[in-house]
């Protein structure tokens, strides 16, 4: 269990960011459209076969050729090598996790694998001297795909939350309506944000909403993701020109946004049309499209009730392998 | 069970020794892994039929507690089964100047939890305490033939050299794109310790996928028995091959739907999944 460093920069006063796959792949999205729009260099990786079993094997002619595991890469980004266009003030580490590290049949890491990795990213943290470390992911809400997702910020000490309320469009625990200030941050993301604490680092959780609906569907959400790298932007002071190269991964990510919604709106369109949702869960879901971001108008039961319909028609199929389909079919 | 107290290195955590066999003792011995579930129980079944007529003694078995739920136990057919991962050491018969080639085979359930630790800790005890020559993973793969049809062994290889060594043996070489077994886990963990391996996958007919395919079994075996001269006696599978066709042969005539299902597969004809399904439901009740 290593890591292992292509080459060591020296970085001054760097900041990491840290993104995994989750509901919508909300945190995974932003902070990769990030690495892209910095132009970081990739500079180790976590050897991953400790962590996650093989996901894909590629066998040519009898000869085992490739075995292909989730990777786990870290990147870096200096200050005199930012890209034009772009005001930074402190340099920049990423880690993207293709996959969270789990025990048992679980998405979200957890356990003693979990917490290993953990440290490892943070080891990684502390040996270029950072003394921040942002994680992201979703936050699960009542708002409809239409609106504008804000984005949940989480931070490990007390001394940050006055830095979290100048956010744009951000907001803390105690600010959500019928939460008090408590809550669960599930997997790596959480799981960082104590193992920090622990190290006496500081780390912030910034979480995009997705509709509580979108949760169990395949697909990613970039709007969700959009509402949190415009937070990043604006405590790394970036200004991202549109024309300029870096602009780019900021259209794309505005484009699939869009996508995404229309894609949304006619997958629903259609389940209602086909009634394979019942009238009242249409209502339901159609009552958040018109209302405030507040929630109230949708009780828990009638929540349960949308998702029991919602998460049937995202279930998805096993895989086969070199053993062959489960029923037959065919020789590979 | 007491533990061998000598030192094998990393493995040894995971190992628990009832046979001190000694490293001495194995003279260039191959190892062979089969899974316990496999597809026509392929690979516990040619094991087992190695054990038995070689004589095989287990030496050492893995841990449970890292690898397997231990949460309970599974029962099948009615009997309650428990997850285990055994060596055995079989003597090969002296050949020329009274050499032999031993073989260790390790018969095994899928690890559920730490397979990366489960598989380097395999190759690290096959390598350091039995030092073997070579590595050869046993398992069935799913085909559209019939069960008329002669089986073919499509293999892997960790390496060039094991691949020519085995030229003349019949193996057919397997192309594949996805995701893997844990046979070809095990094939590259070992590639990464420099052990020749090579995973051989015998064709099934899918509708005795869930069944026993004797007749896959005898074509492993007497791979198995030409490449390591194991003067293996093969008869009681030719009867166990009659028998199982002589009952199929009956469904066939019983019900035309699945002669005709089956002699679609002998002219190398698609069934739709439906049909699929209904030929491996009624050969298996048949079975």
């Amino acid at each position: 269990m290593s890591i292992i460093f292509y080459e060591e920069p020296e970085l001054k006063d760097p900041v990491m960011f840290c993104g995994w796959p989750g509901i919508g792949n909300i945190g995974l999205t932003a902070i990769d459209t990030l690495r892209v729009v910095l132009k970081a260099e990739e500079f180790g990786e976590i050897e991953p076969w400790d962590f996650f079993d093989p996901q894909q094997v590629r066998i040519a002619n009898g000869l085992l050729k490739e075995l292909e595991f989730p990777s786990n890469k870290f990147y870096f980004q200096r200050l005199e090598a930012r890209p034009e266009h772009i005001r930074r003030e402190r340099d920049s580490i990423f880690f993207i996790g293709q996959q969270q590290p789990g025990e048992g049949p679980t998405r979200y890491a957890q356990g003693q694998k979990a917490y290993e990795m953990a440290n490892l990213v943070l080891d990684v943290a502390e040996k270029f001297g950072c003394q921040r470390v942002y994680t992201s992911g979703a936050a699960v809400t009542q708002i409809h795909h239409t609106a504008r997702p804000r984005v949940w910020a989480v931070p490990n000490k007390q001394n940050l939350i006055a830095e979290i309320k100048e956010y744009d469009n951000t907001i803390l625990m105690s600010q959500i309506e019928g939460r008090s200030d408590q809550g669960v941050i599930t997997g790596l993301n959480g799981l960082l944000l104590g193992v920090a604490k622990k190290r006496g680092l500081e780390a912030i959780c910034l979480m995009g909403e997705i509709p509580y609906y979108l949760q169990a569907a395949p697909w990613p959400y970039p709007k969700g993701s959009k509402s949190v790298l415009e937070v990043l932007l604006k405590i790394l002071d970036i200004t991202v020109i549109p024309s300029a190269s870096s602009g780019q991964a900021l259209s794309k990510l505005d484009q699939s946004a869009r996508k995404v919604e229309e894609n949304i709106e006619g997958f629903l369109e259609s389940l209602f049309a086909a009634e394979a949702v019942p009238p009242e869960v249409r209502d339901e879901i159609e009552k958040l499209r018109h209302i405030s971001r507040e929630p109230g108008p949708i009780t828990e039961e009638e929540q349960k009730k949308i998702m029991e319909h919602i998460d049937e028609l995202f279930d998805q199929r096993p895989w086969k392998d070199e053993k062959g389909p489960p029923t037959g079919g065919g020789t590979q | 069970m007491k533990k061998d107290p000598r030192p094998v290195g990393e493995p040894s955590s995971i190992f628990r020794f009832s046979q001190p066999g000694g490293a001495g003792k194995f003279e260039n011995p191959t190892l062979i892994v089969a899974w316990d579930e496999d597809a026509g129980r392929l690979g516990p079944k040619v094991v087992q039929h190695i054990n038995r007529k070689l004589g095989a003694k287990s030496f050492c078995e893995v841990e449970p507690t890292s690898f397997f739920s231990l949460e309970g136990v599974a029962v099948e057919n009615d009997i309650a089964q428990f997850p285990e991962g055994k060596f055995y050491y079989c003597e090969g018969t002296p050949l020329r100047g009274n050499q032999r080639n031993d073989l260790v085979v390790f018969k095994s359930n899928e690890p559920r939890f730490e397979r990366h630790k489960f598989l380097d800790g395999v190759c690290d005890l096959a390598r350091h305490y039995c030092k073997i020559r070579q590595l050869y993973t046993l398992g069935g793969t799913i085909s559209s033939i019939a069960h008329t049809d002669s089986r073919r062994i499509l293999a892997v290889f960790n390496q060039e050299q094991i691949q020519q060594e085995l030229s003349g043996f019949g193996l057919e070489n397997m192309n594949w794109q996805g995701p893997p077994a844990i046979s070809s886990f095990l094939l590259w963990a070992a590639q990464r310790k420099g052990i020749p391996g090579v995973s051989l996958w015998t064709e099934i007919p899918f509708y005795l996928a869930a069944s026993e395919d004797f007749q896959a079994i005898k074509a492993t075996l007497s791979f198995l028995d030409k490449r390591f001269d194991l003067a293996l006696d093969l008869t009681e599978l030719d009867e166990q091959i009659m028998r199982q066709n002589a009952k199929i042969d009956r469904l066939r005539q019983d019900d035309t739907q699945i002669d005709r299902y089956i002699g679609m597969l002998e002219s190398k004809l698609a069934l739709s999944a439906d049909e699929q399904g209904e030929l491996s439901k009624k050969v298996a009740e048949a079975l």
